[in-house]
């Protein structure tokens, strides 16, 4: 497959093998010069912020108490410039931050569009469809956020630092006593969060756990309701919800010893301050105005320092949910591309199995199990690496690009994409009405409002079973395949229908190859062939007239009046 | 039913509604939220006394305090905040508490609800939004009320106790303060509306991502198929541009507002500090009691971007409750009436689905009791309408769909099920034991029962298994093939009167179809059993056939009487045998 060109402002392209850590540095290094500028701005912030407490002290000391109008004014001034640049150097270093952050958002999701492609087919069973979910969203979204963490840790750090400095400035025990206090509350409060994690993690799982109930009991709302156990399934979702506000009330217990820390330590250590500061004002060491600050410093910045803690959660956060994503970004493709040759038809091979398929005619493919005879139709279509051979060369020998142009595989599996009838069936309105034709898919069409425009939901989901089944055979014929190869292609469809699909396939595709994975006789009623397939080998090939002389086979086939 | 656009949403409920739901949820605990309050009251009372007795300690140092007044006076103020840790760490534990009661009491009373609704109503309105609303609209409501409603409440109580103390230090001052209320108010309201709406984009943004990318990777193989790469990425590039610029609107709309909600928290300082100076150089304030005012203006701040910030979250919560209470707002008619016997008859019945045209014309069908009868005809003649009619899940637009005399649709659920049960092509699997997705119908039914109605539906590998193994697809998937079996299985345990089988057997591999087929017909010997096949498997050995066409019986009998009639059963029979 050929290698997608990286978006415009995605990361340059890694050599190495992709790590978490290479990852969220990748998605910063483009945006260094915001990142730079942001940092800027919040340390101005930071520093105007603090700065205003600062000056309340000196509007206590020269203004009011030594009765200075001049001097008041002159402070209350400059606070007030303090006042307006704060907010303004503050919202402007937010915007630098979350810009590179909804940049990154944008970026990871062109990734992993990307990475979807390039690994093909390799992501079937290797990611949850619930994981595909959460990695361009919720995952998206973490990892995208650790720049903005960066910047508000940024933020508080200036904060921080300037606090320090001008307290100690005002009476160095005073400052010794709030950069201790800042430590202490990161010191208690971190191991304190650490523990809460661990309940909440449990509780998390708890809670999914219970939700998975309850949507186990909004699908299955019909066989409750109609068969019953509704009453049993109530009382068990009643059991886990109780079990669950149990465990809720352990985390309370720990949640509330951290947020009750959390909200007092601060003012533990104001109050500490006022004694220390009053018993110096006492002295004379300290001016009444320097009290004042340092007990407003003291309110703002020692709540400043349980910050750190929440960005370092985040940045944790960022790093688990990078995690995921690197492991999803590693995963390669399940099917080599090194072969070079054009397809120009032939017979299908397949070794395993024994099973081959003339480059035309209709080959009908008789199996009590299904899933080896799946397996054999993924060899032939190359969507697992074997031996088979096309024509005179290996599949492997072949580019894969012209192996999947000329070689379907159909089957149940197969997606349908929210798009147009006419996107979905991806050629011209002739075209398409005559694969609708011989799929027998009219009432599709009708009641996608009689338009090729009419949409179709993701998954086909406003389709019924039957008209999705049809849609996809449609859309395969319409692709004219050298050789189709359909696994139960109408094994949703009523007897009458299935008579004329069968009879109308066989003729529009007479001069190409064509597969059929089905015991039913309207499709055999129409084999140029039929292979018969025991225990994943083929025990016999013929006519279905001549094989009907084996009674095993005849009873898998022929729909005799049960004895 | 298929590409019904215009499908019955379920109700959301009105803000009244809301109001109402949220103030149930509290009534229901009253003692506790009561003493919620009281705490977080306490609490925020005992913190306030900190900067207002700093300001006696500011007047005493200028009154010639010593030492030992001011130790004193200090002790004073570490005793409050002791007792504000006390009734801080208590109140914050009740009140976790309280929300996990009633974060409990929702989601219980939701599911009870939901177990209760009508089910043609839950159908036409499709069962994701009803998923939704019992899964993450009932966690949303959950955290708001055991995480950030807490949370908020203190900050609020905070606020009110902070400006309440400014008052007591100096009523002039605390109006001074209030100043800058109206314009926070006004900011916060209109930054409230258009948040909204912006949250609510980015949602949906981030979840159209996660459909569109989720797509291709469930779709890998028919993206490789049929070379639909360059559509995908292009489609992926687009979700991310949208992404993008619905994340740009909200920063536009948050510098906006974080810019006036952090001004006016220091202009609201300045503006004090302005009018405490002036008026203490008046000589109309104490050094003390000036500097306890702006102290306590500068406590304000942080309690008050507490309640901004997370007001978003209340909102969300809000909605989210709306649609939770618009589950309880579906009527459902009473089903009250008494079957007598088991005779159930189709009289001349006319339906539709929503406003859409018949699709059955007068139909008449009377499966006599004891019978098997199996109602053939091609894809779309209203086959399984008819199974719907039969099974009370639908009423009829005119004419009857009678039980013992009495409409099935007017039934009780627990009497009608014990006697008319409907298999359908979707076979639902719980994520629970074998036992327990078995024993549905008959909550004593001993395990051998068990094993042996799992033997009657040539289920083997279940009964190798064992009733203990957790089905599931996250536990042990099952085929299309076993799932059917459980269901089928499950009706064997139940045992009613009259089975519907509506293509009950469709998935099973064509090896084992037959053998189902037979084993099913033997378990249900002596009951009334009406099977809808599109395929003829079941159809020669039945009692009697009916044949569907475009709403109506075509025709009717025995398969041999059919044959012999040469109509469209005869047609289809010789196609479908392949002659």
């Amino acid at each position: 497959m050929p290698s997608r060109p990286r978006s415009g402002t995605g990361a340059p392209p890694l050599e190495r093998p992709l790590t978490p850590l290479r990852l969220l540095t990748g998605l910063a290094r483009p945006h260094s010069g915001r990142i730079a500028l942001g940092a800027l701005y919040f340390l101005l912030a930071g520093g105007a912020s603090m700065s205003q407490l600062w000056m309340l002290g000196r509007v206590v000391d020269d203004g009011l108490i030594a009765r200075d109008g001049g001097d008041f004014a002159f402070w209350l001034a400059l606070m007030a410039i303090a006042v307006t640049a704060q907010p303004t150097f503050w919202v402007l270093g937010y915007r630098q931050f979350n810009s590179a952050d909804a940049a990154n958002q944008r970026v990871i999701v062109e990734r992993l569009t990307d990475h979807l492609n390039t690994a093909g087919t390799g992501v079937r069973g290797r990611v949850s469809a619930g994981e595909l979910v959460n990695l361009p969203s919720e995952d998206m979204r973490k990892a995208a956020h650790s720049v903005t963490e960066i910047g508000f840790l940024t933020n508080n750090l200036a904060m921080f630092t300037i606090g320090s400095a001008l307290v100690w400035s005002i009476h160095p025990l005073l400052g010794g006593i709030v950069i201790a206090g800042s430590v202490v509350t990161a010191l208690v409060a971190g191991p304190l969060l650490k523990r809460l994690q661990r309940r909440q993690a449990d509780y998390r799982d708890m809670i999914g756990g219970l939700t998975a109930q309850a949507a186990d009991i909004v699908g299955g709302l019909r066989v409750l309701r109609g068969i019953g156990g509704d009453l049993m399934f109530t009382a068990r979702y009643r059991e886990r919800s109780t079990a669950l506000r149990d465990r809720g009330y352990d985390v309370a217990n720990s949640s509330s010893w951290i947020h009750a820390l959390r909200s007092s330590m601060p003012i533990v250590f104001v109050a500490v301050i006022t004694w220390a500061g009053a018993l110096l004002a006492v002295g004379g060491a300290l001016t009444i105005g320097g009290l004042a600050s340092a007990f407003s410093f003291a309110t703002i910045f020692i709540a400043v320092s349980g910050n750190f803690i929440i960005s370092a959660n985040y940045l944790v956060a960022s790093w688990v949910a990078a995690g995921r994503l690197t492991r999803f970004l590693a995963i390669s493709t399940d099917v080599d591309d090194q072969g070079s040759l054009r397809g120009e038809g032939g017979e299908l091979r397949d070794p395993d199995s024994g099973l081959t398929v003339p480059d035309t005619g209709l080959t009908v493919l008789v199996t009590a199990e299904t899933a080896p005879a799946m397996e054999a139709c993924e060899r032939l279509a190359r969507y697992r690496d074997s031996e088979a051979m096309w024509g005179a060369h290996p599949l492997e020998a072949y580019a894969l690009a012209d192996v999947r142009e000329q070689i379907m595989l159909l089957t149940d599996e197969d997606y349908l994409f929210e798009a147009t009838l006419a996107e979905t069936l991806r050629v011209g309105p002739d075209a398409a009405s005559d694969a609708i034709a011989t799929a027998c898919a009219g009432d599709v069409f009708t009641a996608l409002g009689g338009s090729f425009d009419g949409r179709i939901a993701e998954g086909g989901r406003n389709l019924s079973g039957g008209q999705r089944q049809r849609l996809r055979l449609a859309r395969a014929l319409a692709a004219g395949p050298r050789a189709l190869l359909a696994v139960e292609p109408t094994s949703a469809v009523d007897s009458h229908t299935e008579s004329l699909i069968a009879a109308r396939v066989t003729a529009a595709r007479a001069a190409q190859a064509t597969l059929v994975v089905t015991a039913s006789p309207l499709w055999l009623a129409h084999a140029d062939r039929v292979v018969w397939m025991v225990e994943g080998k083929v025990r016999a090939t013929g006519p279905h007239a001549g094989l009907l002389a084996d009674p095993e086979y005849r009873r898998l086939t022929s729909h005799e009046e049960p004895a | 039913m298929s590409a019904n656009d215009t499908r019955a949403r379920l109700p959301i409920a009105s803000p009244a509604q809301v109001r109402r739901a949220f103030l149930d949820l509290l009534a229901a605990d009253k003692g506790p939220a009561v003493q919620v309050l009281v705490m977080y009251t306490l609490a925020a009372a005992f913190s306030v006394a900190v900067p207002v007795l700093l300001g006696r300690v500011v007047d005493g140092i200028g009154a010639g305090w010593g030492a030992g007044d001011v130790n004193l006076w200090c002790g004073v103020i570490l005793a409050c905040v002791a007792v504000q840790f006390v009734f801080s760490r208590l109140g914050r534990r009740a009140g976790y508490r309280f929300g996990e009661r009633a974060a409990a009491r929702l989601r219980e009373d939701v599911v009870a609800r939901v177990l209760g609704l009508p089910l043609d109503r839950v159908e036409q309105a499709g069962r994701g939004d009803l998923g939704t609303r019992t899964a993450s609209d009932v966690n949303t409501v959950a955290d708001l009320l055991r995480d950030n409603g807490p949370t908020i409440v203190t900050s609020l109580i905070e606020v009110l106790v902070l400006y309440l103390a400014l008052f007591v230090v100096d009523p002039l001052l605390g109006l001074v303060s209030l100043l800058t209320l109206p314009p926070l108010v006004l900011a916060a309201r209109r930054y409230l509306r258009q948040a909204n709406v912006v949250f609510t984009a980015q949602r949906a943004a981030m979840s159209e991502a996660a459909e569109t990318l989720s797509a291709s990777g469930s779709g890998a193989r028919t993206v490789a198929a049929l070379a639909m790469q360059e559509e995908r990425r292009a489609l992926g590039y687009e979700r991310g541009a949208t992404l993008l610029e619905r994340f740009l609107r909200l920063i536009r709309l948050q510098v906006e507002f974080f810019f006036l909600l952090l001004w006016l928290n220091r202009m609201q300082l300045l503006i004090t500090v302005v009018a405490a100076g002036l008026w203490f150089l008046e000589g109309g304030l104490s050094l003390g009691t000036a500097i306890a005012a702006i102290t306590v203006v500068v406590r304000i701040a942080n309690p008050t971007n507490g309640v901004m910030i997370h007001l978003s979250e209340f909102q969300q919560g809000s909605a989210a409750l709306a649609r939770i209470a618009g589950v309880g707002l579906i009527e459902a008619a009473p089903r009250e009436a008494e079957p007598d016997g088991n005779d159930l008859v189709l009289d001349t019945v006319t339906f539709g689905y929503g406003d859409g045209p018949d699709v059955l014309h007068g139909l008449s069908l009377h499966p006599r009791q004891g019978e098997r009868l199996v109602v053939v005809g091609p894809s779309g003649a209203g086959k399984s309408t008819i199974a719907r009619l039969l099974a009370g899940i639908d009423r009829p637009r005119t004419g009857t769909a009678l039980l013992g005399g009495v409409p099935v649709c007017d039934i009780a659920v627990e009497e009608l099920r014990r006697r008319v049960v409907l298999v359908t092509q979707e076979h639902y699997v719980f994520t629970a034991t074998l036992r327990e997705n078995l024993i549905l119908a008959a909550p004593d039914a001993d395990d051998a029962r068990l094993v042996a109605a799992l033997r009657r539906v040539d289920a083997g590998w279940a009964v190798a298994a064992g009733l203990d193994t957790v089905l599931g697809p996250e536990h042990r998937a099952l085929t299309t093939a076993e799932a059917q079996q459980i269901a089928l299985a499950r009706v064997v345990i139940a045992d009613p009167p009259i089975v519907i089988l509506d293509e009950a057997t469709a998935g099973i591999d064509p090896a084992s179809a037959g053998n189902v087929e037979v084993a099913l017909a033997a378990a249900l010997a002596g009951r009334t059993v009406i099977a809808i096949a599109h395929q003829l498997q079941a159809a020669a050995s039945a009692d009697r056939i009916a044949v569907v066409e475009d709403g109506r019986i075509a025709e009717e009998g025995t398969h041999s009487a059919l044959l012999a009639a040469g109509g469209v059963y005869a047609g289809l029979w010789h196609a479908w045998q392949g002659d």
